[in-house]
């Protein structure tokens, strides 16, 4: 484990066992985590991808105490997750996404006066502490209405507050901005960014690609189980074959086009896909050499050919890399 | 602010604060707090008024004891089902102070709740047919009142624990509910169920506890025979089973679920 890891996990794998048939007689394994390594510094926003049932939620939880991983080491804050959880638990926070894990019946200060005090909030502090949490999350107004009148944006808000209620060193974040606004969403990125300046280390999982490129000095994709990648944004982009994207669209492109689209100089890779009823070529572009007018000269045989460059975008990594995995 | 550590008073305080916040302001209990002591009370009374004062006072005690059950019992093992329902069952457990503190919290107010169901039952009597209900020993039978609570509250802690183990504890609590009523003699003597079922009301605390509590309030009173002390030893013997399960199954328990990964199911 180097010095500067919040979070090291060496070879992760889970299992997940189930049983079904009318006497429970047939036994169904998944495997959620295949063999995880990963190590995020002290002080970082790390950002986790992958699609659904990639193994996010799984990974998150087994790091944040709440799941036994079948196999391997983890360490976060350098206390071992199973057998150190009860050292360790006062020093993370965990926000997992969506409307449930409050109560709905009380407030939202009565809810964080609860979470306070089994968090070990003092008792001295904690009325100010709470008011502060509510301010930064900005539901100070809502503060002493029932949860169950709460928005979604509210409750995800609310959650956070709960997250951070207890300053935690670390936090995990499990999809803190799904299913919220424009506004709210942006307001949570803010709230991430500025708990960072407080020293925290978060530990994001996220389906919004702009998000973890605006917030994440560095992203892993999980895949089927796997980590494909982990890199800075920078990083990644050169990893599935450079900084620009040129994309191409006609009705249909014959293999020889493809083929001296491949061979032009900086392209690393050239990925077709049906448009309905056109065809779109996007080509990944290392260097600033190949100019549009190149490429245009290849495929001259197409008056109605569109021809466009824009910069590869994170999701342009994550679509090329879980497809890469799942093929 | 730094690695925060939990107060065990603290804590309990809080889950007590919740509790009573989560009660008032959920109608549903309502029934078992208040409307079914009521029809408990006056059911019993109107049966056994032909019996004599003391029969009257022995169905008494096994209405006020099924509503206790209804708020002490059913209430300490389904507010965990609850957690999980609201997905509330994650954030606690990850929380610095263990569950069972939670759990105790929850009995203690479920305790006190159940008192009221218990003394509801009494005073609905005594007002709807004019006069108190005799008692033999009053604070001798109050302090056992109490106690019967304890006992109650102790087969709860295990069913709380049941409840974080597996989303379908409920049907096994549902199940018990009618064996809970006849085994521990609440609507009959036990003695007057099959001999092959007495194994089954003797292994439950609050078996011994009502009936050490039928001594106190009936003069003359037979129950198993053997008295009040060896009922006293039955009672605490195991109620002191049942925490002693609690204490040892709550370990295993959390981490059953953290191996499983169905906190979150329900």
């Amino acid at each position: 484990m180097t010095e500067r890891s919040a979070i090291h996990a060496r070879d992760v794998r889970r299992v997940f066992e189930s049983r079904k048939g009318f006497f429970f007689n047939e036994l169904i394994r998944t495997e959620a985590l295949r063999g995880v390594d990963l190590d995020v510094d002290h002080g970082e926003i790390f950002g986790l991808l992958g699609p659904n049932g990639a193994g996010k939620t799984t990974f998150t939880k087994i790091l944040s105490t709440l799941l036994i991983p079948t196999s391997g080491s983890v360490e976060v804050l350098g206390l071992d997750v199973v057998r150190q959880a009860a050292e360790l638990r006062p020093r993370i926070g965990l926000v997992l996404g969506g409307e449930r894990g409050l109560y709905n019946r009380i407030s939202a200060r009565e809810n964080l006066r609860y979470f306070a005090d089994i968090y070990g909030v003092p008792v001295v502090h904690r009325d100010r502490r709470i008011q502060e949490v509510l301010d930064r999350v900005d539901l100070t107004e809502a503060a002493d209405r029932r949860v169950e009148e709460f928005s979604r944006g509210m409750k995800q808000k609310l959650h956070l507050a709960r997250g951070i209620l207890h300053g935690p060193e670390i936090l995990f974040l499990d999809e803190p901005t799904i299913g919220l606004d424009p506004k709210s969403a942006r307001e949570t990125r803010k709230l991430i960014r500025s708990l960072v300046a407080d020293g925290v280390t978060i530990f994001l999982t996220t389906h919004y690609m702009f998000e973890a490129e605006e917030l994440c000095q560095r992203i892993a994709v999980l895949s089927r189980g796997r980590i494909v990648a982990r890199d800075t944004v920078a990083g990644l982009r050169k990893l599935v074959g450079g900084d620009r994207t040129i994309e191409v669209e006609a009705y249909g492109f014959d293999d020889g086009e493809i083929q001296r689209l491949n061979r032009l100089p900086g392209v690393s890779r050239v990925m077709s896909e049906e448009f309905g009823p056109r065809l779109r070529l996007t080509m990944r572009v290392r260097t600033d050499e190949l100019s549009l007018e190149q490429v245009r000269a290849q495929l001259v045989n197409h008056p109605e050919l569109a021809v466009r460059e824009r910069r590869t975008s994170l999701e342009d990594v994550y679509l090329d890399l879980v497809e890469e995995e799942a093929s | 602010m730094g690695a925060s550590t939990y107060s065990r008073r603290v804590s309990l305080v809080a889950v007590l604060r919740l509790s009573v916040l989560t009660f008032l302001a959920d109608p549903q209990w309502l029934v078992p707090s208040l409307i079914a002591p009521v029809i408990f009370g006056l059911v019993s009374y109107e049966l056994f008024t032909g019996a004599g004062p003391w029969f009257v006072l022995y169905a008494i005690l096994g209405a006020g004891m099924m509503s206790m059950w209804g708020q002490t019992l059913y209430g300490s093992g389904w507010a965990t089902g609850q957690d999980r329902h609201l997905g509330t069952l994650e954030p606690t457990l990850t929380a610095p102070t263990p569950y069972v503190y939670v759990v105790l919290g929850r009995v203690i107010w479920n305790t006190v709740a159940g008192l009221f169901g218990g003394l509801i039952v009494f005073v609905v009597v005594a007002i709807t047919y004019g006069h108190p209900i005799p008692l033999a020993n009053p604070l001798e039978f109050l302090l056992m009142f109490v106690f019967v609570i304890v006992t109650l509250a102790a087969v709860g802690v295990v069913f709380a624990a049941a409840y974080v183990y597996t989303r379908y504890a409920g049907f096994v609590q549902n199940v018990g509910e009618f064996a809970f009523y006849i085994g521990t003699g609440c609507m009959f003597p036990v003695v007057l169920l099959p001999f092959w079922s007495n194994p089954i009301s003797l292994v439950l605390p609050p078996t011994w506890a009502l009936d050490a509590l039928r001594y106190l309030a009936i003069p003359g009173y037979q129950g198993f025979g053997w008295g009040f002390w060896w009922d006293m030893v039955g009672a605490v013997g195991t109620t002191l089973l049942y925490l002693g399960i609690a204490a040892s199954v709550f370990r295993r328990v959390e981490r059953h679920v953290l191996e499983a990964g169905d906190l979150n199911d329900w």
